[in-house]
């Protein structure tokens, strides 16, 4: 699929609108479901529900109960970031490729950090102070993980409103604050309201959400995805839920679009409290 | 877009040259050749700048175009092939258990990449005592890392300052690599001197005849690439240390450099096959051309891309996943060195028996500093 037929596929008209009543009864579901498979949790012990956990708990879940590492940053955890604003420079027609905009855009984040001390991205004080060699690494990494994003879809053809990063959609179970459920879009997309349904409640300001990851699509891509398009409709209930989700895997040339509907995401809510209740047994599992 | 001239621009006889006014960043690179500064060896003087990018441009090929039903024929030859199971092109052996159906022996996939492959394919003790061990770090598997990460700066930010500080300071910040620095850090004084020497050597070459890459290219570098086959119980999976061009429609766009800092080896070919292989199961069209750089020379090994290549390529992998798969379910590994088999020549313990003159230091590269990611 080329990046023109790609774009159009995630922008044409959405199918059908979920109902609120939907949305309601699977936050329900979650709230009940979830609440009861992390009640022997201590509530210092958070489960924070990601996309890699939810890919972790089928493919390694003999890592759910590892101790997470502490964090230092590394070329990897800054690629995304910093990929993403090459990517908005590049839509924006500041640069007219990423590698032209990769330099200019980590050097202006970190010299606004040296004049103001606000930090856009988190990382720009780890940035400032690499040697060179360090800093062509970052730079190489963002490259190439901006340079798959940019060359999967026809920016030209996208809505001005397109949303390039910007923050995780999150959700707190509210029967239990231990549980938390994050999602990370990495473009949001407005769908044009065109066609019979136009004027119809529900897909006015529909969304579409652009995922991209690493490696090769699981045999949970659907539930994976839709799980983007859960977390953002419990998070923001006035909105309309996003009307489908791109993910993109450029390792194996692999992309595959969700249409979200009350089957996608009641099956995400499924994997997401098969996660939960793998975690918990995970952690109890573990001697003290 | 791909590294074609853009329309409009004159054609060299050649059928094609650089794109007009592309890049160059200042004082870094030269954009043509620079008789000043060629390297001189037994008369053969090295490629640079806009020839150099010329050779790789220009294949005497036409482009390959998107052939559906032949990656569907790839494909499913591989696909059966490992379903199949068992040491087909080579016969079984006695010993090898029984395959069982594919998805039920190895639930997370069996991944394949060209040092596996060509390990398996080679001696398949050595590459049996490779996995169980830890791998032994070399003062040329040190420079060929070091230079990998010097050939990634240049072509991400266009310079090279002082090549074995950048070079370590790039390793440092990399998880598959930063065990390499404390152990040049632990060099003897002479050995580190001698490293030092080799990777400026090297570096100066990168600097006076690597071209500049026009960034409408989208030149990426450690590239990944991955292909699930059998039900995601095989992952073909390798990193190219460049790719350049956009991804392909209808006509091939992509070409792709394997940098090496030792010399020729006979798998270097079959490394890059495996890759095109690869880029042309994941993308629409396959890469118009593969080639491997020498930094120790300056030379490029260019090799269009064909159906034939790739058949052979496609070939080849087959053989040696069955090999691995094989070897994974525990099979006894084949007990006989073979003359492809660079390691037996100083390993003389994993098969009972020595080459007579195995490579230098230099020479061996240790597959050049290859990741066990590749």
């Amino acid at each position: 699929m080329t990046a023109v037929e790609r774009t159009a596929a995630l922008t044409g008209p959405p199918l059908a609108p979920v109902a609120s009543t939907v949305r309601e009864e699977l936050r329900d579901r979650l709230v009940e479901g979830v609440g009861a498979a992390v009640a022997p949790l201590p509530a210092d012990d958070p489960v924070v529900v990601t996309l890699p956990l939810l890919r972790r708990a089928r493919a390694r879940p003999d890592l759910l109960a590892s101790a997470e590492e502490p964090f230092a940053w590394r070329p990897a955890f800054v690629r995304r970031s910093l990929g993403l604003a090459v990517v908005d420079a590049c839509a924006d027609g500041r640069f007219r490729s990423p590698l032209d905009a990769v330099g200019p855009v980590a050097s202006l984040a970190v010299d606004r950090w040296r004049e103001t001390g606000w930090r856009t991205f988190h990382w720009e004080p780890w940035m400032a102070g690499l040697a060179e060699g360090a800093r062509a690494v970052v730079l190489a990494e963002a490259a190439g993980w901006a340079t798959s994003l940019w060359s999967s879809l026809d920016w030209s053809s996208l809505d001005p409103r397109t949303r390039i990063g910007g923050a995780d959609d999150q959700w707190v179970c509210p029967a239990s604050n231990t549980v938390r459920l994050k999602g990370r879009s990495d473009v949001r997309v407005p769908l044009a309201a065109r066609g019979p349904r136009a004027p119809a409640e529900g897909n006015r300001e529909a969304v579409a959400l652009v995922s991209l990851s690493g490696g090769c699509p699981s045999p949970a891509w659907r539930e994976e995805l839709a799980y983007l398009a859960l977390v953002a409709s419990l998070r923001s209930p006035s909105r309309p839920v996003p009307a489908r989700v791109l993910g993109l895997w450029p390792d194996a040339g692999a992309d595959r679009v969700v249409e979200v509907d009350e089957g996608a995401l009641t099956a995400a809510a499924d994997l997401v409290a098969a996660t939960v209740t793998a975690v918990v047994e995970a952690r109890h599992s573990v001697p003290a | 877009m791909d590294i074609e001239r853009p329309n409009g621009s004159p054609r060299s006889s050649g059928g094609g040259g650089l794109p007009v006014g592309s890049p160059r960043q200042p004082g870094a690179r030269p954009r043509g050749c620079d008789a000043g500064h060629r390297h001189h060896l037994a008369g053969w003087e090295p490629l640079s700048g806009e020839d150099l990018l010329e050779r790789l441009r220009i294949t005497g090929r036409p482009r390959p175009r998107a052939h559906p039903d032949l990656v569907e024929r790839l494909r499913s030859g591989l696909e059966s092939g490992l379903r199949a199971g068992g040491r087909g092109d080579i016969g079984g052996r006695p010993g090898s258990p029984p395959s069982p159906p594919v998805g039920l022996c190895h639930p997370a996939p069996l991944v394949v990449t060209k040092d596996r492959l060509t390990r398996a394919l080679a001696c398949e003790a050595h590459h049996h005592a490779s996995e169980s061990g830890q791998r032994p770090v070399s003062v040329a598997l040190a420079c060929g890392a070091i230079v990998d990460a010097l050939f990634r700066q240049l072509v991400t930010v266009g310079s090279i300052g002082d090549a074995m500080t950048d070079g370590l300071a790039a390793l440092a910040v990399d998880d598959r690599r930063s065990d390499l620095v404390g152990w040049v850090e632990r060099l003897s004084g002479t050995e580190r001197d001698e490293l030092g020497a080799e990777v400026e050597r090297q570096a100066e070459g990168l600097r006076r005849r690597w071209p500049a890459l026009d960034p409408a290219w989208l030149p990426r570098t450690q590239e990944a690439m991955r292909v699930r086959l059998a039900d995601g119980a095989f992952e073909l999976s390798t990193r190219v240390d460049l790719a350049i061009g956009r991804p392909a429609g209808d006509v091939a766009s992509v070409a792709i450099v394997e940098v090496k800092s030792g010399s020729h080896r006979a798998e270097h070919r079959a490394d890059l096959h495996f890759s095109a292989l690869l880029e042309t199961l994941r993308s629409p069209a396959p890469p118009f051309v593969v080639a491997t750089y020498y930094t120790r020379t300056g030379e490029l090994d260019v090799d269009p891309v064909t159906d034939e290549l790739l058949v052979g390529a496609a070939r080849r992998t087959l053989m040696g996943s069955r090999l691995l798969a094989d070897l994974a379910r525990g099979a006894e590994p084949g007990r006989t060195a073979k003359p492809l088999c660079g390691r037996c020549s100083v390993l003389t313990d994993d098969v009972g028996q020595r080459h007579p003159g195995g490579p230098g230091p230099w020479a061996h590269g240790d597959r050049d500093g290859d990741g066990a990611a590749r």
